[in-house]
């Protein structure tokens, strides 16, 4: 999120996206219903009626992967009713900013795409620069070939009534969310918006975010408190997991990982660093080097040395992607040996479950790690299968729960909390930290005594972190924040700071590239220092403006700032917009900043020292025009690959970056209904943790699809009764309820049912059923290699299998 | 037989449905503090996502769907059934055992030692919710105790603590307070009614909704306290058994009087061609 939990309360509009608050956030609600007290409407759009939308002041349909419609109509509205925030997109954004005549868009298609490559030529989509190498600019937006301009002409094919046409909402529903969302354009008002899953999991997935960012940045909605981009994020600790660079292609605090042609650390640095010409831009991933050279020492500590460039040779350099789909396709075929998963449930989590389920039983050993038998610890005795047949060697490790250790956990809000144990494991079941502890440590031996391919980065690798049997969680964590590996001085500014050897960082800012820190995760410096476990603070103070920020309680990344690009909330002169919701503000006496942590301690703009707010990026701006995405530089509506209506708005029906195969076609006489997935509040994720705990499953004890009153006439099915639902990949047995949350969308005239599911059930655990994801489809999204599976074609049938 | 004290500062509950998302965050904390055991359950029993299908030994409060379409607007809506700890209670009225007790916080709690499992309580209760132990030999009672261990403690009952949102817990003349005050401020929000101020003489469980309350399945109680009900005619018992009894009894002596005398006169008649003793 950019902003934060507790900041809902500010919101005058808060509107969720593919996203359903009540049911799978359900404690973020007490904020949300404080902001409906002081009068904030609440928004819903939703392909059905949610127990969110049964809050909500407005409720609009929205059918599966056309989210992009939707928002696109919103922008268009927006700047059609010149609801804008212009002082801030004048000034905030990359509006003003002149595009080259390589920029296009034509029937569905940007310019400069390279049909061989199946790929866009992005560099064409570059800012026209002046003589010094800057990007020229029209602070006026007049000039056509502005981004304002540009961003015009593409939106205004998204009038009312097309988008309605697609996205199979009433019109009188959109017209109320539009001019209740689109009011919060005005500096006194805030507007939020909530995503998650139901517009990311989509072949066009990163596009829909974009355009919620669009329309934000377009209302001044980022920066300020009740506004900003707020992603609620789906497990207890994925934000720290992903904060950790758990995912493929990125390294702690969001570095990017190296590929094979990142052959030394400054031909990284540069690639990945580079300076910006612009001026008053801040340009934050400038000081990228001294991040990934920190990194470098907590890894490889004492045998990482600027002679050896920090053994940045010792770090893994990927050769292809490998994202989940793309792994359980080599695994299908048999290219993979081995796999760990810990707290991760294959059989049912991913896409295409059936194969996951096969693709298992091709590998040599299987380790899982997790608190119950999961589908994947059992694949080889799965109904259906003669474990005789199958040669996976699989060890399943006892996993303790996370009250039965200590360690932080981070919200979506950023917000970084310490975490005791309560109690004791129960049998053997270990921590993951004890058990990844145990991997190092034996396979360094086993490196040590029998040599092997490359032993250097494990057994060069630093791992201090105490004897005891039970790794000192507050030695991983003093690692992550960061301390000095000599005595050091570093100027700062106008001061001379001293710091001794192992002393901690105070802040990123300190971190240096010469090999004088280390540091394991450059943005939660400042999470542990040397006045403490800053994550374990529970102060309830709130600041005097009131908003609800608690600075004192836990940690939030980055150095404590609660609402990122803050200082979009203030003028040029550093007086907040709304003077009644001051979330950061320019005391010109005392020449400092009071409030919030601000985004760069740099005084206002209209001082010569003074930065531009979007500190991350290297126009300093927000980007309402992004020349650095893979699939355009604004989001364009694309049916799903599995659609059952033909794309209104060009003739390229889906996004032209997707790679399909023949696999990927679907007959649509076959499966004429849209199928969708998507979670209750009583279950969590696969199952693996709610399957058996009896309270939960009382709750919801069985597999279930939703389907409308009209589907359940038309097939025969009444509420309760067994029925079958089946894609090009499986088929699948539940009970169906029948409902009027659920309704048919009316495409080219005619009705075209849905069916919605949760995808929490497998065979394993107390409480069994069919698993959703046997019939989700592979098809990822180009950029962020996210499956499709909000959005598919299936059929339902009465009767069980 | 109404207990006429004050009940302004019993503990109260006030539910207001408009906040409650039926996450049922309430029905598994009373069932972890109350330590219950899970019933087995299969699909869903009554609308939307409703489970178990009723109030039992094993569920002492239960989330009610409502899933319906009314004027072309869905309808999906969530309460709380539980025991209302009603301010005069019927069941402290007709348990013969006393078992029952209004106590001064509020709460209405029972003594398992002392129930007979005679379920008059199960009867007269006009919201339901006495459950019985059908699963054992020796059956007693069981309800909702409005956590009364935890409030001498000064906790929360477990149910208020565990909602995000929807249960606010103090005074009953605050829990008033507030309900009007959110009546006052959003008219166009909230049916104009707090159910379980009046009915059944008042109760400690306060609800406020949006849908009209017999849409959503709130039973019509009577406003005057159910114990005056029943006092109404228990009171005349004593005076109605001696009445009928001695008519009765009356009645008795009196056609038994005719062969009585008739039995004496004949004993005279038969006695008179007897000697007489001493004779």
């Amino acid at each position: 999120m950019t902003n934060h939990w507790n900041d809902l309360k500010n919101s005058d509009s808060i509107m969720a996206i593919g996203c359903n608050p009540a049911e799978n956030h359900p404690i973020s609600f007490k904020w949300i219903e404080e902001a409906m007290e002081k009068g904030a409407k609440l928004i819903s759009v939703d392909p059905r009626f949610t127990r969110t939308s049964s809050k909500a002041n407005i409720y609009a349909r929205v059918r599966p992967g056309t989210d992009i419609a939707f928002l696109g109509g919103l922008i268009n509205y927006a700047l059609q009713n010149d609801l804008i925030h212009k002082e801030y997109v004048r000034d905030y954004t990359n509006a003003s900013f002149i595009v080259t005549e390589g920029y296009g868009f034509k029937e569905g298609m940007f310019a400069h795409w390279d049909e061989r490559e199946k790929a866009y030529d992005m560099k064409a989509w570059a800012y026209a620069l002046d003589a010094s190498g800057k990007a020229r600019h029209d602070p006026t937006l007049s000039d056509p070939r502005c981004v304002f301009q540009l961003l015009k002409k593409h939106y205004s094919r998204y009038n009312i009534d097309m988008v309605c046409s697609v996205t199979g909402t009433k019109r009188s529903d959109f017209v109320r969310v539009a001019q209740t969302f689109c009011g919060t354009g005005t500096p006194d008002k805030a507007g939020t918006i909530l995503y998650a899953m139901g517009i990311t999991q989509s072949t066009h997935g990163v596009q829909n975010v974009r355009a919620v960012a669009m329309l934000q940045l377009l209302l001044g909605n980022i920066g300020i408190a009740g506004g900003g981009v707020n992603a609620m994020r789906g497990e207890s600790n994925v934000q720290g997991s992903t904060d950790y660079g758990l995912l493929f292609h990125v390294l702690p605090g969001y570095m990017a990982s190296p590929d094979y042609s990142d052959e030394s650390l400054e031909s990284y640095t540069k690639r990945y660093f580079p300076k910006s010409n612009e001026l008053k831009s801040a340009n934050w991933w400038q000081n990228g080097g001294k991040y990934i050279t920190s990194l470098l020492k907590a890894w490889w500590g004492k045998n990482a040395t600027s002679d050896n460039n920090f053994c940045f040779d010792y770090m893994p350099k990927r050769s292809g992607n490998y994202s989940y789909v793309q792994a359980m396709r080599k695994i299908l075929k048999g290219e993979i040996e081995g796999l760990v998963c810990m707290g991760m449930n294959p059989a049912v989590g991913g896409p295409n479950s059936l194969n996951a389920r096969e693709g298992l039983g091709k590998l040599k050993w299987l380790v899982t790690a997790d608190l119950w038998e999961t589908e994947t610890s059992i694949f080889w005795k799965r109904p259906g299968v003669n474990s005789k047949n199958i040669k996976t060697e699989v060890f399943m490790l006892p996993a303790a729960a996370s009250m039965e250790k200590e360690g932080s956990i981070s919200n979506s809000g950023r917000w970084a909390q310490w975490r005791y144990a309560a109690t004791e494991p129960p049998g053997e079941a270990k921590s993951d930290l004890w058990i990844l502890d145990q991997f190092h440590k034996r396979i360094k031996t086993l490196y040590k005594k029998d040599g092997g391919a490359f032993p250097g980065p494990i057994v060069k690798m630093a791992w201090d972190y105490g004897d005891g049997h039970e790794p000192d969680v507050h030695r991983v964590a003093k690692e992550i924040n960061g301390y000095f590996t000599r005595d050091t001085i570093v100027q700062d500014k106008d001061k001379t700071l001293e710091f001794k050897a192992g002393d901690q960082v105070p802040a990123f800012a300190l971190l240096q590239d010469d090999g004088s820190t280390l540091c394991g995760c450059w943005i939660y410096s400042g999470s542990y220092t040397k006045d403490g476990n800053m994550m374990a603070r529970r102060d309830p103070t709130d600041l005097p403006n009131n908003l609800g920020m608690y600075p004192k309680w836990a940690w939030a990344w980055p150095v404590n700032r609660r609402i990122l690009y803050n200082r979009a909330s203030v003028d040029k002169a550093g007086r907040p917009f709304n003077p009644k919701r001051a979330v950061i503000a320019w005391n010109e006496t005392e020449k400092k900043w009071q409030g919030d942590v601000p985004d760069g301690g740099a005084p206002p703009l209209n001082d010569e020292k003074g930065v531009n707010p979007f500190i991350m990026v290297p126009e300093g701006v927000g980007r309402i025009y992004a020349l650095t995405m893979k699939d355009g530089p604004f989001p364009e509506h694309y049916e799903p690959i599995e659609s059952p209506a033909r794309n209104l708005f060009s003739s390229v029906q889906n996004n032209p970056c997707v790679t399909l195969s023949d696999k990927d076609r679907c007959d649509f006489n076959k499966y004429p209904y849209i199928g969708t997935t998507y979670r209750v509040t009583e279950h969590w994720q696969t199952g693996g943790m709610t399957r058996s705990l009896p309270w939960l499953v009382e709750l919801v004890p069985d597999m279930f699809v939703e389907i409308s009153q009209s589907l359940a006439r038309e097939k025969d099915i009444k509420n309760g009764e067994r029925v079958r639902v089946s894609t090009e990949r499986g088929s699948i047995e539940a009970y169906a309820l029948v409902t009027a949350r659920i309704k048919p969308f009316i495409i080219d005239e005619n009705p075209v049912e849905q069916v919605g599911m949760p995808w929490h059930f497998g065979y394993a655990g107390m409480a069994t059923g069919d698993s959703a994801n046997v019939l989700t489809p592979e098809v990822i999204s180009p950029s962020s290699n996210i499956p499709e599976y909000k959005a598919f074609l299936c059929n339902i049938e009465k009767g069980g299998k | 037989m109404s207990a006429n004290r004050d009940f302004s500062q019993d503990r109260t509950f006030l539910i207001d449905m408009t906040r409650c998302t039926g996450c049922r965050a309430c029905q598994v904390a009373c069932k972890q503090w109350n330590q219950l055991k899970a019933e087995k359950t299969t699909f869903f029993k009554g609308e939307g996502y409703q489970n178990p299908p009723a109030m039992s030994e094993y569920t002492l409060t239960r989330v009610k769907f409502r899933d319906y379409e009314k004027n072309g607007h869905n309808e999906f809506a969530f309460y709380k059934e539980m025991c209302m700890h009603c301010n005069d209670p019927a069941c402290v009225s007709v348990c013969p055992v006393s078992a029952f007790i209004k106590t001064p916080e509020g709460p209405v709690v029972y003594d398992t030692k002392r129930c007979i499992g005679c379920r008059f309580c199960m009867i007269a209760c006009p919201f339901g919710v006495p459950k019985y132990e059908w699963s054992k030999a020796l059956p007693l009672v069981v309800k909702c105790t409005g956590c009364y261990g935890r409030i001498k403690e000064g906790l929360k009952p477990a149910c208020a603590k565990a909602c995000p949102s929807a249960i606010s817990y103090g005074s009953r003349v605050d829990m008033i307070g507030e309900a009007k005050k959110r009546l006052a401020a959003k008219p166009d929000r909230y049916v104009n009614k707090i159910y379980g101020l009046d009915e059944a003489g008042g109760t400690s469980v306060l609800y406020l909704t949006e849908r009209p309350f017999d849409e959503l399945g709130f039973k019509n109680v009577t406003r005057r306290p159910l114990p005056s009900l029943t006092w109404a005619a228990l009171r005349f018992v004593p005076a109605a058994f001696l009445t009928m009894g001695g008519s009765l009894a009356f009645i008795s002596w009196l056609t038994h009087r005719k062969d009585r005398l008739r039995k004496e006169e004949e004993a005279r008649k038969s006695n008179s061609v007897l000697p007489k003793e001493g004779e």
